[in-house]
């Protein structure tokens, strides 16, 4: 409400006056001060009543119909499914060596139900960090390495033939079983697979190919996932597989002689496909819940903040909350549910919706403090994640190809003994149904709900529509700011040329000409710091070639690499705190411009790409930019203003500073004695590990933008 | 981009010739990330006019004897074809594929540097010959003194050699390089009064992409009545105030006979370039085909794949008996401006130029940032006259800002699939609207450096009064 009042104020002021838009925006630029003063505590405000302004969801697509159909997956398919959990659970304790046994039961099961059943050999590729990899669309980040035969992993693949289908699409259930180290879970989880598959054989709606895949995760869910799609959609014409085949011999030979001794026809050692993909389910069962009900926890954020489309997280609520009466939930930052503060703010915003009502019942306004804080917490994960741009599982990988996919995680009431897990495996199995024959009506691929949105929780969310307001507001004052300063900065500079006696028309002559370029200089210097901004960020690659480095190590060189490579672009460009000349003494409001836009840019450009990498830069680097001002000015004064916002310089330029801030929000959400100087380090791996643009985002705009405001707070004119 | 240009004009050590090769050094290490920069097929770069691939497939169709317009793949001029087709296919051991091709495409771009050099020298020498010749010389002395270490010819060869657009267009294997170098060979025979080289320029520019046709005009002032100068008027007010006859110091009249040189020339090289047209395309249906398949497919803009233009968008949505009616309104729109700007800019011809390529880079149907990269580096020309051009910073964030945001919106829409066309078209707006602004600032800039120059002119007997 607050949040309203104030951008109506703003909207209202100028409102009255009916003039040309020039004139709106000279008032604008001449008001920047309390504009900007508006605009961002609106913007935080915005960001703090998002939780209340989330929508429920609704099924946008109404070709998906879920539940419309009773579920067919009968005791028959689940005691099949329990046949092959004891099976594998009894491999697992008489011998764990190989881990080929597993596979080969499980391909033997998969045959018996009539699928087609390949296997799928990858390399365990590392995650490498590559500089050019972020301009490269995904199919040439293929390295080809010589790997040995030691760091094999085996998908098992099963393919159902859609008996209503023209094989043009598919459904994939993705289903990680790491047959050396298998808990009881990840066999539940095939187990649950399993059941649906046979189910899916016998089913005459089935319009869309069905695609099992056990994935091997001994190096990791992910990896195994990602190597599988990759060959799946990027056909591989070199002689790569069959190179690989011939290295390793002795696995192929156990495979086929074992296979093909058993069944035959249907099982094939080339690389099988289906169609398209319409989307595709990651099915997991965890241990045992801390909650008092079976739940099913939901993890979306794929790549970079992307997300998959809502309406298979709608139909995926729907089923488990309606049909199978599922508890779901998506993360949550748990350290927030137990804030005062926020508490407090949710009872404001309640007692706000109260006084909202009483005024007219129409207003639905307001939501219950617990519920708030509740939201928040998931939504703080939620833009946590996505800011991270680091998949939250092997789902991440499917979206690279534009494929909708989710991981849905089973944890069980009570320990996954025999009684209990028939119980699991129905409703888990007729879940996973429900949502394949939901998907199977599906006549186009998912398009009609959201793709960009927030989630306060499983059934509520938060639109793009809504939540780019508070980025909007947040951001809106820095093209004002920058067009006051720079509108300042050049009258300031004329006004001192003429008010110089000597050759006046030379000084106004020359004043004019030089004026409307003059913000090359600082162009320049702001240049500067980007470049070296891209070197940072280049750094880490070279560094990660030094053997046996630890982290802390490995980020003190990079920091002592940065800073010699500042000097040094410092010292090789004129140096900009010289200020002989009498013109340059505003110099530092124009390099503020300068910095302002080329920051509003940045999170323009971000905000498009990840949104929450965006705000979140955004809530740091607005108010440091916008307060940024010579500290000498401010030492000058000598009043309480220019103390505070000193002091408030200080301050932010301490925190902004990446390293600093990684460091206060690890101890605020963690501990503070848990903190390394390393862990920042493995941090940023991690980010380009997985290409995240977050990395970009922090080496080449938020970096150099703390540099500029820094630089200028240490402006000596 | 100009930053760079302009500040390294101002450095007292300044070298040329060392930004020109570290130019080149730049391009050659880009070069060597071909996979990994991709820059061909980005629709920015690469349109289906200038696109290397395209080329490479009209000269495999043409090697197996076939139409190199077969299949509407190839759309340019089949000279190009037999000049830079065998580079497509030539590869060096342990090389990147196409580096030759990319090396003609380097030596494109410093060949059009130079040229522009050459000519932003000979526009130089005019300025301060008709800044003599009114008298004003001291007047102007504080702005000459700014601008005399930066001299316009090698800002604009810097402009143009270090754009990013330019590095793009000629490490993106493009053939919009040698277009430009085409034009600018033009515009620099005009301006050196070489006749048969500017009506060369004007032929090869006109035979590669068409819209260069309408430089004809300014280059026909150009010949007539020499390069860039103030208003004639000027001079014969000043002559007739101070009433001395001095004919020396009036600039030459509208001289016709460079006209019909130029004329002649243009009518021979053109004569020449279709013959060998018409030679290489002798088996494949012959000129006819050859007009249908480039000039015909460039005026009925039949491909509809995504550009930084504004047209695919709009003829993917128009009705189709409507398409014919529109396509006369979008072509007609260049030609409508071609007369008032001639008439109010006929002291200038090489700013008419200027804004001439600007608006058909706008309009044209299938524009790449190369088109961009020529009016750009054109622009630095004019940095003496342009000195007070309104919105300059605004318009330089715009251009960084949407040259970052349209990949970005494009792989939103082509490959994460969360956004839609009207994103990209979006930033194909705001880039046509920037260079709208461009254009009438840099003309109302350029009319009030004319005003200003009358200012003096007229102002001077007062000076010396006081």
């Amino acid at each position: 409400m607050a949040e309203t009042k104030e951008t109506s104020e703003k909207d209202e002021k100028p409102k009255p006056r009916v003039r040309p838009i020039v004139r709106l925006g000279i008032f604008l630029i001449s008001h920047s001060v309390l504009v900007s003063v508006v605009c961002c505590t609106a913007g935080v405000l915005a960001l703090f009543l998002l939780p209340v302004l989330a929508k429920n969801t609704y099924i946008s697509e109404n070709a998906l119909m879920p539940g419309s159909a009773s579920p067919m997956l009968s005791y028959q398919h689940v005691s099949d499914g329990n046949r092959l959990v004891k099976d594998l659970t009894n491999l697992d304790l008489k011998s764990s060596e190989t881990g080929i046994e597993s596979q080969r039961v499980i391909a033997q099961y998969m045959l018996e139900l009539g699928a087609e059943v390949s296997f799928h050999k990858f390399h365990a590729q590392l995650n490498q960090f590559h500089p050019l990899h972020f301009f490269s669309s995904p199919d040439s980040g293929v390295i080809q390495e010589n790997f040995s035969c030691s760091s094999y992993g085996i998908n098992t693949v099963g393919i159902i033939r859609a008996p209503r289908g023209d094989g043009k699409e598919a459904i994939v259930l993705v289903t990680p079983y790491n047959a050396l180290k298998s808990g009881l879970g990840e066999a539940v989880s095939v187990g649950i697979a399993y059941s649906v598959f046979s189910l899916l054989t016998q089913v005459t709606w089935l319009a869309k190919d069905v695609i099992w895949l056990v994935a091997d995760s001994r190096y990791g869910e992910y990896a195994a996932v990602a190597a599988w799609l990759r060959d799946y959609q990027i056909p591989k014409f070199s002689s790569l597989s069959t190179l690989n085949s011939e290295m390793c011999p002795d696995i192929n030979n156990l495979y086929d002689l074992k296979v093909n001794s058993i069944a035959g026809s249907k099982y094939s050692n080339s690389f099988r496909r289906a169609g398209t993909m319409a989307a595709a389910l990651v099915l997991k069962v965890g241990d045992q819940s801390e909650q008092y009900e079976d739940t099913i926890s939901i993890y979306a954020e794929a790549s970079n903040g992307q997300m998959p489309n809502l309406d298979l997280i709608n139909v995926v609520n729907y089923l488990a909350v309606h049909r199978q009466g599922l508890r779901v939930q998506v993360e949550k930052l748990w350290s927030l549910l137990n804030s005062s503060w926020l508490k407090s703010l949710g009872e404001i915003f309640e007692s706000l919706g109260k006084v909202a009502k009483s005024l007219n019942p129409e207003w639905k306004f307001g939501i219950p403090a617990t519920e708030y804080v509740e939201g928040t917490a998931t939504l703080a994960s939620s833009l946590y994640y996505q800011a991270l741009g680091v998949p939250t599982g092997p789902h991440g990988a499917f979206r690279d190809y534009q494929v909708d996919a989710i991981t849905l995680e089973i944890s069980p009431k009570y320990s996954l003994d025999k009684f209990r897990r028939n119980d699991i495996l129905l409703r888990g199995g007729r879940l996973i149904e429900g949502v394949i024959r939901s998907v199977n009506n599906l006549l186009e691929k998912f398009h009609q709900s959201f793709f960009l949105y927030l989630l306060t929780s499983p059934s509520k969310f938060v639109s793009v529509g809504v939540y780019m307001i508070a980025l909007a507001l947040l951001i809106a004052p820095l093209p004002m700011v920058a067009a006051s300063l720079y509108v300042d900065a050049n009258s300031l500079d004329s006004k001192t040329n003429k008010s110089t006696p000597s050759t006046i028309a030379d000084t106004a002559e020359r004043g004019i000409t030089i004026r409307s370029w003059r913000w090359l200089y600082s162009a320049k210097l702001v240049f500067a710091v980007h470049v070296w901004g891209a070197i940072v960020s280049l750094l880490p690659y070279f560094i990660c070639q030094i053997p046996d480095c630890s982290s802390t190590i490995s980020f003190m060189i990079w920091v002592v690499l940065s800073m010699i490579s500042l000097l040094t672009l410092y010292s090789v460009l004129a140096s900009p705190f010289s200020c002989n000349n009498a013109s340059q003494e505003k110099e530092w409001a124009l390099v503020k411009s300068v910095t302002i836009s080329y920051v509003f840019i940045g999170l323009g450009l971000m905000s498009v790409i990840n949104f929450a990498t965006a705000e979140i830069g955004a809530l740091l680097m607005v108010p440091m930019c916008l307060l940024a001002r010579p500290l000498k000015f401010d030492l000058r004064a000598g009043s309480l203003r220019s103390f505070s916002r000193m002091v408030c310089n200080l301050v932010l330029g301490l925190i902004a500073f990446p390293p600093a801030a990684f460091f206060l929000l690890k101890g605020m959400l963690e501990d503070f004695g848990s903190v390394n100087i390393g862990d920042f380090w493995m941090w940023v791996e991690s980010l380009w590990a997985w290409n995240s643009a977050t990395y970009i985002f922090i080496g080449m705009v938020y970096l150099p933008c703390w540099v500029l405001c820094v630089h200028i707070l240490l402006h000596t004119c | 981009m100009q930053k760079m240009g302009k500040q390294k004009n101002k450095t007292a050590s300044f070298s040329f010739w060392n930004w020109v090769i570290a130019s080149i050094i730049f391009r050659l290490i880009l070069i060597y990330f071909p996979k990994n920069l991709n820059l061909a097929s980005r629709p920015e770069v690469s349109t289906p006019l200038t696109s290397f691939r395209r080329l490479a497939e009209g000269y495999w169709l043409k090697q197996l004897s076939m139409s190199p317009y077969a299949g509407s793949m190839y759309h340019g001029s089949p000279l190009l074809l037999s000049l830079l087709g065998p580079l497509t296919v030539k590869r060096i051991e342990g090389q990147p594929n196409h580096l030759l091709y990319s090396l003609v495409s380097v030596i494109a771009d410093v060949v059009s540097a130079i040229l522009i050099r050459a000519t932003g020298k000979n526009l130089r020498l005019a300025y301060l010959r008709s800044l003599e010749s009114l008298d004003i010389v001291k007047q102007t002395k504080a702005s000459g003194e700014f601008f005399k270490i930066l001299s316009p010819g090698d800002a604009a060869a810097l402009i143009y050699l270090w754009n990013p657009f330019t590095i793009v267009a000629c490490v993106g294997l493009s053939t919009s390089p040698i277009e430009n170098m085409a034009v600018i060979l033009c515009l620099y025979g005009a301006c050196s009064r070489l006749v048969p080289l500017a009506a060369f320029g004007w032929v090869i520019a006109t035979h590669l992409s068409l819209y260069p046709a309408i430089l004809i005009i300014p280059v026909i002032f150009l010949l007539g009545c020499g390069p860039d100068a103030p208003p004639r008027k000027l001079f014969l007010q000043k002559n007739d105030k101070e009433e001395v006859l001095n004919k020396s110091k009036l600039p030459l009249g509208f001289s016709w006979r460079p006209i019909t040189h130029f004329a002649f020339w243009a009518l021979l090289w053109s004569a020449y370039v279709l013959v060998l047209c018409g030679i290489s395309l002798k088996q494949f249906g012959g000129l006819w085909e050859m007009f249908k398949s480039t000039y015909g497919f460039i005026l009925t803009v039949e491909d509809l794949s995504p550009n930084i233009g504004v047209l695919w968008y709009f003829f993917a949505e128009v009705f189709d008996f409507f398409r014919n009616f529109f396509l006369i309104v979008f072509h007609v729109n260049i030609l409508f401006m071609i007369m008032p700007l001639a008439i109010r800019l006929n002291h200038r011809p090489c700013f008419l130029a200027f804004v001439y390529i600007a608006i058909f880079s706008m309009l044209k149907s299938y524009p790449s940032v190369g088109d961009s990269a020529l009016y750009l580096g054109l622009l630095g020309w004019f940095v003496n006259e342009l000195a007070d051009i309104q919105f300059s910073f605004f318009l330089f964030c715009g251009y960084v800002g949407v040259s970052l945001l349209s990949p970005v919106m494009h792989t939103l829409w082509i490959w994460r699939g969360t956004g839609n066309a009207n994103f990209y078209f979006a930033t194909a707006m705001v880039y046509a609207c920037l260079q709208i602004i461009l254009v009438v600032e840099g003309v109302s800039a350029m009319l009030n450096h004319d005003r200003k120059l009358r200012n003096l002119t007229t102002s001077k007997p007062q000076d010396a009064k006081s």
